[in-house]
């Protein structure tokens, strides 16, 4: 897949990087679910890196509190559906991407779909079973997921792979008793949601996951990075059939 | 023997740190499991989303030796 003269021009500074493939990121496809702190600033990075399809999902609408952290929205967007919302702006960011919006809710039922066709999976969601049903279509369909999660001062993120790597039911399995809402501050799904972009556009680019079997711990209050390993669990629900 | 627990968030309230704003020191009779170790201390694992020891995740089955640290993550979940 060549790139336009207009594209040359638009992504001259990231042909630079050593290693960069744009013609890779062009022909991807990338699933990002949910819009919120961490999708949409990830969101926002695929679409300006020139990731050539995206296919966003988000069945809330804004509201006032989202604003603190959310900063594709203003107050003029309270109410109006997210997704079409983002797909709006990064349309305008880079014109020369396709960018499709899902105003649907995510079930276990339209997942796989809403997935298939694509090369990754990324997690913008905010609660931990509809991360489980991701993890799940991830596993079924073979896609990367680029999992992501916040609260209060503690970030984290990681990349399964199964079954290269774990899963993240191999990890946390089931719902998380946690405190509603969450509580969270803007600049953490920013530092997070980065990450997850550069993750995702490192993997897309290379097949690379630099953390393999690992969480990458971000703590805010100490600016603290640190990195956890693990290993896949033979008992898992969803990818332990293929441990064996 | 001895142990030292670290956790952050809301679990960092509930482990009543002593030795820094994070940490608590443990003495513990024998070897125990980190999950007879919480209990020991009042500290419900229904809070408790992840447990580290040296860099690798491990669970409450997990016995600590003297001088480690057993750092639990709380649940993080939002987005």
């Amino acid at each position: 897949m060549s790139l336009s003269k207009s594209e040359i021009e638009r992504y001259q500074r990231q042909l630079l990087v050593d290693g960069w493939d744009q013609e890779r990121l062009k022909s991807a496809r990338v699933l990002v679910v949910g819009v919120g702190g961490l999708g949409g600033i990830s969101a926002t990075y695929l679409a300006a890196a020139g990731v050539g399809h995206l296919r966003i999902c988000d069945s809330d609408s804004v509201e006032q509190s989202n604003l603190n952290r959310q900063i594709l929205f203003t107050a003029e967007d309270i109410g109006k559906p997210k997704a079409a919302l983002v797909a709006r702006r990064l349309s305008v960011q880079n014109p020369e991407i396709e960018i499709e919006a899902i105003s649907d809710k995510l079930t276990e039922t339209n997942v796989s779909g809403l997935a298939s066709g694509c090369d990754l999976i990324m997690d913008g969601l905010d609660n931990h079973s509809d991360r489980l049903k991701l993890n799940k279509a991830s596993f079924d369909l073979n896609i990367p997921f680029v999992y992501g999660a916040i609260n209060e001062w503690l970030g984290q993120l990681s990349l399964f792979n199964p079954p290269q790597t774990a899963c993240l039911a191999c990890l946390m399995p089931e719902e998380l008793l946690s405190l509603k809402p969450t509580p969270v501050f803007g600049a953490l799904p920013g530092v997070i949601g980065s990450l997850q972009a550069t993750l995702a556009l490192r993997y897309l680019m290379t097949g690379e996951n630099p953390i393999s079997n690992a969480l990458l711990i971000f703590r805010a209050d100490t600016m603290m990075f640190e990195t956890v390993t693990f290993e896949r669990r033979p008992g898992c629900g969803v990818c332990g059939k293929s441990c064996r | 023997m001895t142990v030292f627990i670290r956790a952050g968030g809301q679990l960092r309230v509930r482990l009543k740190p002593d030795v820094d704003h994070y940490t608590r020191k443990v003495e513990v009779d024998g070897e125990k499991t980190i999950g007879e170790i919480l209990k020991d201390i009042s500290l419900d694992p229904a809070y408790v989303a992840l447990i580290h020891v040296d860099g690798k995740i491990k669970d409450l089955a997990f016995k600590p030796s003297n001088g480690q640290t057993i750092t639990l993550q709380p649940p993080v979940s939002g987005g």
